[in-house]
Formats: structure tokens, C-alpha cells, sequence
């Protein structure tokens, strides 16, 4: 009863173990495959999208630059061509120190005919004070300048003109001047005009290339001197102060959480610079690709990709198994063949104890009959049943010693020892065959071989068909030569060396191949090296061979201990 | 004991050997064993016999290169072969090296006792046929006058039975 339950449980368990080699099979195949296809195109959209960001990032500067710089050549160009105007005035050959009010007066208007960004205009002699003035704030006449800093710099300046800085002064308005220096007649005299920022920032604004920037100009502490409305003031710390050393240039400021990045033009004519900004700041880049269809592109691919793998794992898996079992049911099949070789060798092992038996029993029959004129006791008879009784013993050895052979026992794997196993084929099961070859068998047993880990069936399997070929091919009397080693790799190598009739260097090349065989019809599969090299292959191990025609073949089997 | 038929059994397996040996010697047989090859030719020298019951596979010396021997030294006699590694090919190869019968183990004793009886009158009819045509060489020669021919061909005659 036991042994029923023993018997059935392994069919459960073996569907469990068949589900998860399943599952194990997917993974690994599905792991491969995704590797070989999908790793090589990620990291190609990976590169290619760092690539991307780098090179609209690298366009976006360009974009801001160019702005600035444009921005910046237009004004300079603007405030040159103010500076031309009063140079105008100033070097006119009728024009007198200091001049006359209706003389200021004139000047003006033509100075507004110019540019409407004109305020007023003054004259200024060496001493600062303001001997002329035309403009809506009369006051400001024989106002005293020689204590600012404009007229200071102006004085102390190689060229002949200096652009101020937006800043509120007495008119308390914010307001930017241009002066201009001339000596004439011996006389150091200044001509200064204001200009308006608001009619400034019109003219900038008018050339703002597009609305996806916002441009502004800031002096060199960063202060804002010309700015849209919604941003900031007019004089207002602007937070930017792009660094001097580059004309024009990219940088960065953090404001807060803010990352701000600019493009930044410095002037020529005054120490202003041009910041143009990104209207929406920190616009993320795109993660993959510009526009969501590339992205969208991508993912496709990778999608289909994904399911092409999922589909050819499935394959592939379903063909590996196919194949597992194909190659069970053959090593199955060549046992079950090699086993039909031996048992028509073991046949004759039974039959010789049948004819000692069937020899018993018509001696005790003729013992007891008359007509033979026996006259015997029991006590006679006795040892010839008890010979009878050993003879049945013997076939019941020998039959069981083939059934555990050819049993489709599940592999067991237990520590053997080589020598024990070599033992138990040439000794116990094979005596008799060996007994009357006229093949003696020598044995070169290395002591204390290390054990390996295997299946002793297996084990015996390769054995016993690498003997029955020596066998064969010793035409008697030979010698069969057993010898095995191990070595410090870790390895063990159990040699079969016969005097048999060698091997043609045409066969040794078809050697190891299913059906392959140089046996007469009927006395060969050709499947005995093809399993046993299948099976030593699985465990780790290798199959050599080397033959002198005529002189025999040494079969060396090589396998890890584990 | 001359009318006794005298049979060789050449076999490895001694219980077989010792119950057959009896069985055939419960019969009237003169049985002698040996256990091997070498053993059996050299006994054959020694005794003369009329049968042969040979296995095939044994230690030593093969049954077949008994088989030839005893055929090659020993004009009359009938070899059988009683063997358990019985086979069309090994049957076919002794017949052709002149055995008279072959038999795979198990074997039915009635059937080796025919065999051995067919094979015993084979080799009397032999025998007794080369006697005949010697006996008529022997006529012939005495016809002829020559004493000393008779008594050479009686000698050769003599010599054949060997």
C-alpha cells in the first residue's frame, strides 16, 4: 500500500516540477531575447534622445544669443545715431558758447525732428553749471553739475561722449542722458540731452522679435534700465548681472526655485547689456524626441518588439521542451535498445541454469524409475533438488539485475564510486560472459577516487556499452584494460583500453553519431556511444577516443566530481 | 563393454556435466567428462570414442576449436553440440566444421537421446562401410597372391578406427 502511494505522488510532482521548469524556461528565454532585441534599441532612443536635448538645447542658446545680439547691435546703432545728433549741434560752425535761449530753443527741435526720444538739451560750461537749457523743466537752468557723476567721467573720459545710466537725478523722473565734450576757443564745454525711457522701450519693443522671449536691459550692478511693464521697474534690481568678460554670452541665475537662463549682448556705447529670457522659464525638454509623435514612435516599437519576443519565447520554449522530450524518449528508446542487446547476450546466462535444472529433473525421475532399476533413497535426491533450488536462484539474480537496468526509474543521484559501479558490471553481471571470452579484463583502480555525484544507471549504462564494444572488438584472446584516475582539477577519468581491431579514421569520425555501427545486421543499434556520449556530455563531463588500426582503441571517459 | 557406446561431454558447467553423465550412464552410455577444451582433446587422444556432446562457450579452449580438432585427429567420430548460446550463425558454422547435430540448452532429453542414437548408427555405418571397401581392397590383394599386402591393409584397417 505504501508503495502505491510512492508509486503516485511522482506524477503529481513531476507536473509541479514540469510547471515551474516551464516558467523557468519563459523567463530565461524571455530575459535573452529581450537583451539581445530590446537592450541594443533602448539605448539607442536613450543616446539619440540625450543627443536631441543637447542639440535643442544647444539651438534654443543659439536662438536666445542671436536675439540678444541683434537687440543690442540695434541699439547701439540707436544711441549712436543719437550721439551723431548732438555731435551735430555741437560741431555746427555757428554754433557759440554758451549758446542763446532761442539758439537752445532750435537745437532742440531739431534734436526732437531726430528722434522723439528727446527730452530736453542743456549746455554746460567747465565749471558744471548749466548756462543753457531748452526742455519742459526750465528749472534746471544754472543747476550745478559739476559734482555728478556723469560730468565727472565725462571730463576724466578718453572719448567724446558718455551714456548715463537711467537714474532719477533732480527731476526725480527716471531718465537717461547722453554728453558730448567739446573745447572751443579754449573753453571746455558740454552739450547733454535727456532721452526718455518709455519712448525707448516703444523702440525696443517695436523690433522684439517674437513673443516667446521678454527682453530687458540691465547696467553693470544688474539693475533694470530699460524693462517691458510686467517686469520689474525701471532702475529695479533686476538680479542678472551677466558677467563682463564676454561680449555675448549664456548664463544662468537662481532666483528662488527659479532657474533662470538668459542670453546676454553688452553694448558698445554704454554699459548696458541686453538680457533676453524665455518667456516661460523652465519649459521641461522633451523626454523623448521633440514632439509626443516620435515618443509615441518609439513606444510602438518597443511595444511590438515586446510582443514579437513574448510570442517567439513562447516558440521557442514549446521547441525546447519538444526537443527535451525527443531526446528523453530517444535516450529512453536507446536504453531500451541496448537493453535488447544485452538481454539476447544475458539469454544464454539463463539458458545454462535451465539445462542444469531440466538436467536435475529427468535425473530424479530416472532415479525414480523402476525400469532404470534405481533403487535410491531420499537422501539422494536431496542434493540434486537443492541444486535445482540454487539454479532458480540464479536466473531470478540474473533477471532482477536486468530489470533494475531496464526499469524507467527516475534519475537518482547518489555519491558512487566509479571503481564499485565498474565492479558491478564486469563482476556480478557479466562474470560469466567475461569467464568464457577468453577476454581477460585488467583492472588498474586508482584507491581512493574521489566519488562523484551521478546516476548509477547512467553510469553503468556508459560503461557496460563501452565494454560490449571492446568486446566486440577483440577477437579472442585480447585483454581489456581498466584503468581510473583523478587529477587535482577536479576531475576523474576512467580509461577502457582493448586489443581489439582499432578503429578506421572514417568511423572515428561518425563515431559518436546515432545508428552508427560497424556490427552486423541485427547486432548493433548504433546507438550505444551516441546515448553514452549524450549522457557523459549532460553531466559536465567528455568522451575520448584514440586507436591504432589493427592494435585497439582506448576509450577515456572524463568526468567532473561535484 | 565394447558394444557400450562411448561418448565425450565436454562442458564448463560440472553440475551439468555430473547429472547428464549419469542420466546418459543409467542408459547404458559409456560416459567420460572433461570441463574444458584442452582437457577434452587430450583424453581423446588417450580413449577412443564414438560421440561427442561439446558446448561452445568455455573457458580456455573454444568449443568450435574442439570441434575441429577432434574432427581433424579422429576419423569416425560424431561431434553434437549442446549449447546455451544457442544461434543460426553458430549452428550454420559448426555444421559446416562437420558437426552432426546441434542442440540449444534447455534441451529435451528424449531429443538428445535421438540425436545420439542417429549420430551412433551414422558413424557405425560408417564405419562399417570403410570396412566393406577395405575388406574388398583386402580380397583383391589376396586374390593377387601377396600375403604382405594383406597384412599391411589389415594394419591400416586397424589404424582407421582411431
Amino acid at each position: 500500500m505504501a508503495e502505491e502511494k510512492i508509486k503516485h505522488s511522482p506524477d503529481t510532482g513531476s507536473t509541479i516540477l514540469r510547471d515551474s521548469y516551464y516558467r523557468e524556461l519563459i523567463k530565461r528565454n524571455f530575459l535573452r531575447l529581450a537583451l539581445t532585441y530590446l537592450a541594443p534599441l533602448i539605448i539607442l532612443i536613450v543616446y539619440f534622445h540625450f543627443q536631441y536635448r543637447e542639440f535643442h538645447e544647444h539651438s534654443r542658446h543659439t536662438h536666445l544669443q542671436a536675439i540678444a545680439e541683434y537687440q543690442a547691435n540695434t541699439l547701439d546703432l540707436f544711441l549712436r545715431e543719437r550721439i551723431v545728433n548732438l555731435r551735430n549741434l555741437i560741431d555746427d560752425p555757428q554754433f557759440q558758447a554758451p549758446p542763446s535761449k532761442p539758439a537752445m530753443q532750435h537745437y532742440l527741435e531739431r534734436l526732437q525732428k531726430s528722434s522723439d526720444t528727446f527730452v530736453d538739451v542743456g549746455f554746460f560750461d567747465s565749471t558744471g553749471i548749466q548756462r543753457g537749457y531748452a526742455g519742459h523743466l526750465d528749472y534746471l537752468e544754472d543747476q550745478d553739475y559739476s559734482e555728478e557723476s556723469w560730468f565727472i567721467d565725462l571730463k576724466d573720459d578718453k572719448s567724446d561722449f558718455i551714456i548715463t545710466d537711467i537714474y532719477l537725478g533732480f527731476r526725480q523722473k527716471p531718465h537717461f542722458t547722453i554728453g558730448i565734450n567739446r573745447i572751443i576757443e579754449g573753453q571746455y564745454i558740454v552739450l547733454r540731452a535727456t532721452l526718455d525711457p518709455e519712448k525707448f522701450y516703444e523702440y525696443i519693443i517695436s523690433h522684439e522679435k517674437t513673443k516667446e522671449v521678454k527682453i530687458s536691459i540691465v547696467n553693470q550692478e544688474g539693475y533694470y534700465q530699460i524693462v517691458t511693464a510686467h517686469e520689474g521697474t525701471p532702475s529695479g534690481d533686476s538680479s542678472i548681472i551677466p558677467p563682463r568678460n564676454q561680449k555675448i554670452g549664456i548664463d544662468k541665475v537662481v532666483l528662488g526655485n527659479n532657474k533662470i537662463e538668459y542670453a546676454y549682448a553688452w553694448l558698445l556705447t554704454a554699459d548696458w547689456a541686453v538680457i533676453v529670457e524665455w518667456v516661460e522659464q523652465g519649459i521641461p525638454l522633451p523626454v523623448f524626441g521633440t514632439q509626443f509623435g516620435l515618443t509615441a514612435f518609439s513606444f510602438a516599437i518597443i511595444l511590438l518588439l515586446l510582443a514579437i519576443i513574448i510570442i517567439r519565447t513562447k516558440k521557442i520554449v514549446e521547441f525546447q521542451i519538444e526537443r527535451e522530450t525527443t531526446k528523453a524518449q530517444f535516450e529512453h528508446a536507446a536504453k531500451l535498445a541496448s537493453v535488447g542487446e544485452l538481454s539476447a547476450g544475458v539469454a544464454h546466462e539463463i539458458n545454462n541454469p535451465l539445462a542444469v535444472i531440466s538436467t536435475e529433473v529427468g535425473l530424479i525421475k530416472d532415479m525414480m524409475d523402476p525400469e532404470l532399476g534405481g533403487s535410491y533413497e531420499l537422501d539422494d535426491i536431496v542434493p540434486h533438488l537443492i541444486s535445482i533450488d540454487e539454479e532458480v536462484f540464479r536466473c531470478r539474480d540474473i533477471t532482477r539485475k536486468l530489470m533494475s537496468f531496464v526499469r524507467k526509474t527516475e534519475i537518482k543521484l547518489m555519491p558512487h564510486s566509479v571503481n564499485v559501479l565498474i565492479d558491478e558490471i564486469t563482476d556480478a553481471f557479466w562474470k560469466q560472459e567475461i569467464a568464457v571470452s577468453n577476454i581477460e579484463i585488467e583492472k588498474n583502480y586508482q584507491d581512493n577516487i574521489p566519488e562523484i555525484v551521478t546516476d548509477a544507471n547512467q553510469m553503468k549504462q556508459i560503461f557496460l556499452n563501452i565494454l560490449t564494444n571492446a568486446f566486440d572488438a577483440i577477437t579472442p584472446p585480447g585483454k581489456v584494460t581498466i584503468t581510473t584516475s583523478s587529477d587535482h582539477e577536479g576531475h576523474i577519468s576512467i580509461a577502457f583500453s582493448d586489443t581489439g581491431k582499432g578503429i578506421t579514421p572514417q568511423e572515428m569520425d561518425q563515431i559518436f553519431m546515432p545508428f552508427f555501427t560497424t556490427k552486423e545486421v541485427g547486432k548493433g543499434t548504433g546507438l550505444g556511444l551516441s546515448v553514452s556520449y549524450s549522457i557523459v556530455r549532460s553531466l559536465g563531463g567528455k568522451i575520448t577516443v584514440e586507436s591504432i588500426l589493427g592494435k585497439g582503441s582506448v576509450f577515456t571517459v572524463v568526468l567532473p566530481v561535484r | 563393454m565394447a558394444d557400450k557406446l562411448r561418448l565425450l561431454i565436454v562442458d564448463d558447467e560440472v553440475k551439468f556435466l555430473d547429472s547428464i553423465a549419469k542420466r546418459l550412464e543409467m542408459r547404458g552410455l559409456d560416459v567420460t567428462k572433461a570441463t574444458n577444451g584442452k582437457d577434452a582433446v587430450e583424453i581423446a587422444r588417450q580413449q577412443k570414442f564414438d560421440l561427442a556432446l561439446l558446448d561452445l562457450k568455455m573457458p580456455g579452449m573454444d568449443g568450435s576449436q574442439v570441434l575441429k580438432i577432434l574432427k581433424a585427429e579422429h576419423k569416425f567420430i560424431e561431434i553434437i553440440i549442446l549449447t546455451g548460446h544457442g544461434s543460426m550463425e553458430s549452428a550454420v558454422e559448426c555444421t559446416k566444421l562437420g558437426a552432426y547435430g546441434y542442440l540449444p540448452k534447455p534441451y529435451e532429453f528424449d531429443a538428445l537421446l535421438d540425436i545420439l542414437k542417429e549420430a551412433y548408427e551414422k558413424r557405425m555405418m560408417q564405419k562399417f562401410e570403410s570396412d566393406q571397401t577395405r575388406l574388398q581392397k583386402i580380397m583383391e590383394i589376396a586374390q593377387g597372391g601377396s600375403a604382405l599386402g594383406v597384412l599391411r591393409s589389415l594394419k591400416e584397417l586397424d589404424d582407421d578406427e582411431r
